[in-house]
């Protein structure tokens, strides 16, 4: 146990600390001492910044696009990877392959695919007579953009922690269900997704976990942009405190960030519980 | 197994919905794998190739763009530091987050509960969040741009996944299994390196394997932490897919891709078995 302490209060608890003494003060760029107290004014600043809220706010679209799109693509292909049949090991195995491409890479590789001039997405909408369209320069399709570059890097972590779930079903049940007359709707709706949810619930924890530190793709892929239509919280802060030298501002923001970080996975574990628990 | 165990399921179920399945699973999988496909292909073209409408399919494969890049981009430095941090991040956590998790999964504490929860919210700290005074701190202490700096910053997020995964591990073992040891006089510590950590191999070579991989990935900390010296590969793929200036680098971007995934790809390929299984452990237990 003592390892793990000792390194996790040092590389954890104490920079948090050391963020939280920032928050208040102001950092002095000759030094970079955190010398003078200034109480609330850093979150003052934070709270009147235009560019934070649309930050929070373009973190928040992604998260209610990528998340719920990522469960069920990810359950839905694990359903039919399933299918019983000699290649089974060999495709979920494959499955493995974008889950370990590095975010970063990902995020270029789809930049390239997605050129509004070269890419090979667009010729390939172009047999289904669809016009090329500006996947990382038009600012409502920049989002799209991202959702979906960060959909196709962890969909196959869900399609793997699915396949496990899915097939760790018990038989009989859906056999007995079977014999009674149910549908296949009745099936799914009464007893799949029940069984299912505690996992369903478990596997969204580690993928929201995953999710609220969104930074690599969204660097590589657009860089916030076009605009700030990208600009995730993590890539705003990044900018605020390494290219615009706010280290203050952004402690605080990143205060502000981790609360509600922490929140929202507390509001989540105690739900999470909660489905546990009626089973 | 399942036609011996339901006829009627069988007989029931029109066997075209079963190729539907075989077909479409076959089909997403290859969607999914064809930007990993092009990004290699695209690697071994010139750029007269890859600048082409419509895309090219068909071409001279060549390893100009490896050969002029390799150097260029100051590859075996990077590709090198990378290997360090993501082996010495990995090697550290697993010690430190087995132990802990052991000792999580069967010391009866009164909190037990409550630091497990601590643990899964520690996963949930923006890493934007310890970057900031890491970074202050280290260049203080003039740390920065070392190996050991971005070690102990990838164990930020490396020990609680390990100390999650690997409680989970344990708490599935049966106590059965040490408890003959510690009544033959053996200390917990002993018991847990002779006993424990020999059955538990799998897993904890299925965690290290996952634990080096998202260090060998890591961006945001190898771009505060690191300049030169101890800079990691993300960076220079960061630095040429962000290259405004130059315009599109594609086939630098695809060759330092295609040497930073291959690896991986193929590690993971190779232990796929207790990878898939630590996955949906780490789901299910815990």
């Amino acid at each position: 146990m003592s390892p793990a302490t000792i390194l996790l209060l040092v590389v954890l608890a104490y920079p948090i600390f050391y963020t939280l003494r920032i928050s208040f003060a102001e950092l002095n760029l000759g030094t970079f001492e955190a010398d003078t107290w200034v109480g609330w004014d850093n979150y003052l600043a934070v709270v009147e910044n235009d560019r934070f809220w649309n930050s929070l706010k373009v973190t928040g679209t992604y998260l209610i696009l990528a998340l719920p799109l990522q469960m069920v693509l990810g359950f839905g292909i694990a359903f039919l990877i399933n299918a019983n049949w000699k290649g089974r090991g060999v495709v979920r195995a494959l499955f493995i392959i974008p889950m370990v491409v590095a975010p970063v890479v990902a995020g270029g590789v789809w930049r390239m695919l997605l050129d509004p001039l070269w890419g090979l997405v667009n010729y390939l909408l172009g047999f289904f007579g669809l016009e090329p369209l500006d996947w990382l320069g038009n600012p409502s399709l920049a989002m799209m953009t991202l959702v979906i570059i960060d959909t196709w890097r962890w969909t196959p972590f869900v399609t793997l922690i699915a396949t496990a779930a899915l097939l760790s079903l018990p038989r009989d049940v859906f056999e007995a269900a079977q014999i009674d007359g149910a549908n296949w709707w009745r099936i799914f709706w009464s007893i799949t997704l029940p069984l299912l949810l505690p996992i369903i619930a478990a596997t969204f924890i580690v993928r929201w976990l995953g999710a609220v530190k969104m930074f690599d793709i969204a660097l590589a892929a657009t860089n916030g942009g076009p605009g700030q239509a990208t600009n995730v919280i993590n890539l705003f802060i990044y900018e605020e405190a390494f290219r615009s030298l706010k280290f203050a501002e952004s402690a605080a923001m990143a205060m502000i960030i981790l609360v509600l970080t922490m929140v929202l996975t507390g509001i989540f574990l105690v739900g999470s519980r909660k489905l546990e628990e009626r089973q | 197994m399942s036609a011996l165990l339901s006829p009627i399921k069988k007989r029931r179920k029109p066997r075209i919905g079963r190729y539907v399945r075989i077909i479409s699973g076959v089909f997403a999988c290859l969607v999914f794998l064809f930007p990993v496909f092009w990004m290699v292909l695209t690697s071994f073209k010139m750029p007269r190739d890859i600048f082409t409408t419509p895309p090219t399919f068909i071409f001279a494969p060549t390893l100009e763009t490896y050969t002029s890049y390799f150097f260029h981009a100051d590859v075996p430095r990077r590709m090198f530091n990378t290997v360090i941090v993501a082996f010495g991040a990995g090697l550290v956590s697993i010690f430190a987050g087995a132990m802990a998790g052991y000792a999580l999964a069967r010391i009866k504490l009164r909190g037990a509960a409550t630091i497990g929860v601590l643990i899964l919210l520690s996963r949930g700290v923006p890493p934007i969040a310890l970057a900031v005074p890491m970074f202050l701190v280290a260049r203080n202490l003039g740390l920065l741009d070392q190996h050991i700096t971005l070690i102990l910053a990838y164990c930020t997020f490396l020990i609680p996944y390990v100390m999650w995964l690997m409680r989970g591990f344990f708490k599935a073992l049966p106590a059965e299994l040490e408890e003959a040891a510690l009544l033959d006089g053996c200390t917990r510590m002993g018991a847990f390196f002779r006993i424990i950590v020999p059955i538990s191999m799998p897993g904890l070579i299925s965690t290290l394997i996952f634990s080096v991989i998202l260090a060998w990935e890591e961006l945001l900390f190898a771009l505060v932490l690191t300049n030169r010296n101890a800079s990691t590969i993300p960076v220079a793929i960061a630095g040429i897919a962000g290259d405004t200036v130059n315009g599109a680098n594609w086939g630098a971007l695809t060759a330092v891709g295609t040497l930073t995934v291959i690896p991986v790809v193929i590690f993971a390929l190779i232990v796929q078995k207790w990878l898939i299984q630590g996955l949906a452990d780490g789901a299910t237990k815990g």
